[in-house]
């Protein structure tokens, strides 16, 4: 048997990964009403982009800034411009479903044009293992786990510390009052769009080494995602880190104590639970909105 | 004679098919508070949006001292000196009470010192500059009516738009925000507003305005309309009966 401190280490990478996705969700929530069930496919589709880039021969730092370059326009710009903006007049459910058109799209899309196999992906960050105190801990999920938190925290650190930040809180908080102040309320909805785009590239470089880039990866991730931001409380950034983390390490030792035919299960019973008993979110605040 | 500041000439405005504002015209003199009064549905808050760039303007025109300010954007009106706190709580739970305030400051040119302005609205606001570290949601009620005030000035407007201030606060509060708008208009500030309250409002009030059915039915200066038994009938459900003037 694995030993817990590289179970919860995998976990704790795994649910790091998770929680860039959720926050991106959590985002295009708040500042524009999109509840994107495509997040999924979002994420599988960047490392598909960087491995066109690695075919044509780019070396591998390139072929990512490639990949990023091209999810920020089509996933971000692009999903804005036709998909979220024509739809979201007609209300938050018909652009709901039309984003599940989009998953579904998405992820034929890429099996019919790359391929229905697998592919490896390289990963950019340090693999091996490492012994300390005659325990070995793996590099590659240690290093996952830093790097996904080093974005999250940049992250805060933008929408904290600089003002577009703070415009983009107060666009997702109160729109009507942003716009009555002056702030360039569309433009900050764009640069949710962007960071979104940006977290889910990421995730997708992350994960893609760990689980390898295939059409389908977005399934699992895209339910994984959703659970975490509903579990950590739909509208709070913290409530997706939180939700992130305790869904990849609940599901890591769920696999190794419980069982892995059970492994996809709980993950659910975690977000029934919430539902029931604390219908928020853990770090969320009730919030009343006709749908 | 002075010069109006703001001067709203039949204006036509309205949400979708529906028409609310049908030829509304009045004035707002300099240094002055003028109340907007009149029933449910007649109209007051849809001026306000009008007038501020939050719903357009289908006839008639504004004019903000020279300028024709006729469904120009909130960002541009902030900038000329127009100021607009609407009805409700206005303000970004989750942020700070003094990032709160600054982005009030976020229509400002370049030649306006944002944080050195913050400070200024703070001398005015002891209470906001001590709790100025706090989340704007765990203020009270009345606080936070006091910081939408603070933000609406951090641009040192010359006319103030304030839509129903007292609703839901303490009477104290009331009169503390009461003497704010005099101190402002004491300042030189022109404040048109809206308030349910309305004898209080007119009592603190140069002029009154009260507005039927998307029409000015009545404008004079506000010791009139206070003595007038036709306001009075207005506001026990009545309608204003034609009359000769």
């Amino acid at each position: 048997m694995m030993n817990f401190t590289n179970l919860l280490l995998a976990g704790l990478a795994t649910g790091a990964i998770y929680a860039l996705v959720a926050i991106g969700f959590t985002l295009l929530w708040q500042t524009s009403q999109t509840i994107n069930f495509a997040q999924g496919e979002f994420v599988m589709v960047p490392a598909f982009f960087a491995l066109a880039a690695l075919n044509v021969g780019m070396p591998l730092p390139l072929a990512l800034l490639v990949g990023l370059g091209l999810s920020m326009l089509v996933l971000g710009v692009l999903f804005k411009r036709l998909l979220v903006d024509p739809m979201l007049r007609h209300g938050v459910l018909p652009l709901a479903i039309c984003t599940m058109a989009l998953s579904i799209f998405l992820k034929e899309t890429v099996k019919e044009v790359y391929s229905a196999e697998a592919s490896r992906f390289p990963s950019f960050l340090p693999g091996g293992n490492l012994s300390i105190f005659g325990t070995t801990i793996s590099i590659q999920s240690l290093s996952i786990f830093v790097f996904a938190l080093c974005v999250v925290v940049a992250l805060q650190m933008f929408l904290m510390r600089t003002s577009t930040g703070r415009q983009m809180q107060a666009t997702a908080q109160n729109p009507y009052v942003a716009k009555l102040l002056g702030v360039p309320v569309e433009r900050m909805i764009l640069y949710t769009f962007l960071i979104n785009a940006a977290l889910v590239a990421i995730a997708s470089f992350l994960i893609s080494p760990v689980y390898l880039a295939k059409f389908s990866a977005g399934e699992t991730l895209g339910l994984a995602a959703f659970i975490a931001a509903i579990v950590g409380g739909f509208n709070q950034i913290r409530g997706a880190i939180v939700g992130g983390l305790l869904l990849g390490v609940v599901d890591n030792l769920a696999a190794a104590y419980v069982s892995t035919q059970y492994r996809g299960a709980v993950p659910l019973f975690l977000l029934i639970a919430v539902i029931l008993f604390r219908p928020q979110g853990l770090m969320g605040r009730a919030e009343e909105r006709t749908v | 004679m002075m010069k109006p500041v703001l001067s709203v000439r039949d204006v036509v405005a309205g949400y979708g098919e529906m028409t609310i504002l049908n030829g509304t015209t009045f004035d707002v003199m300099p240094g002055t508070i003028t109340t907007v009064i009149g029933p449910n549905g007649a109209g007051k808050s849809t001026v306000f949006k009008t007038i501020f760039g939050m719903l357009k303007a289908r006839q008639g025109t504004v004019h903000f001292k020279d300028a024709d300010i006729t469904n120009a954007s909130p960002r541009k009106l902030l900038a000329l000196g127009l100021c607009y706190v609407p009805q409700g709580r206005n303000i970004f739970p989750e942020l700070s009470v003094l990032h709160n305030l600054e982005l009030g400051g976020i229509a400002a040119g370049a030649d306006v010192n944002v944080p050195h302005r913050v400070d200024a609205v703070l001398e005015r606001f002891p209470v906001l500059r001590r709790k100025g570290q706090q989340q704007a949601g765990t203020l009270s009620g009345g606080e936070q009516k006091l910081l939408e005030i603070a933000r609406s000035l951090l641009l040192d407007p010359q006319l103030m738009l304030i839509d129903e201030p007292s609703i839901g606060l303490s009477p104290i509060m009331v009169q503390e925000v009461f003497s704010i708008l005099k101190d402002l208009r004491a300042k030189g500030v022109s404040i048109l507003m809206i308030e349910q309250n309305a004898r209080s409002a007119l009592e603190i009030s140069d002029d009154g305005l009260v507005l039927e059915l998307g029409r000015t039915r009545m404008q004079d200066r506000a010791q009139i309309l206070l003595n007038d038994p036709r306001v009075g009938q207005l506001f026990l459900g009545g309608v204003i009966e034609d009359t000769a003037s």
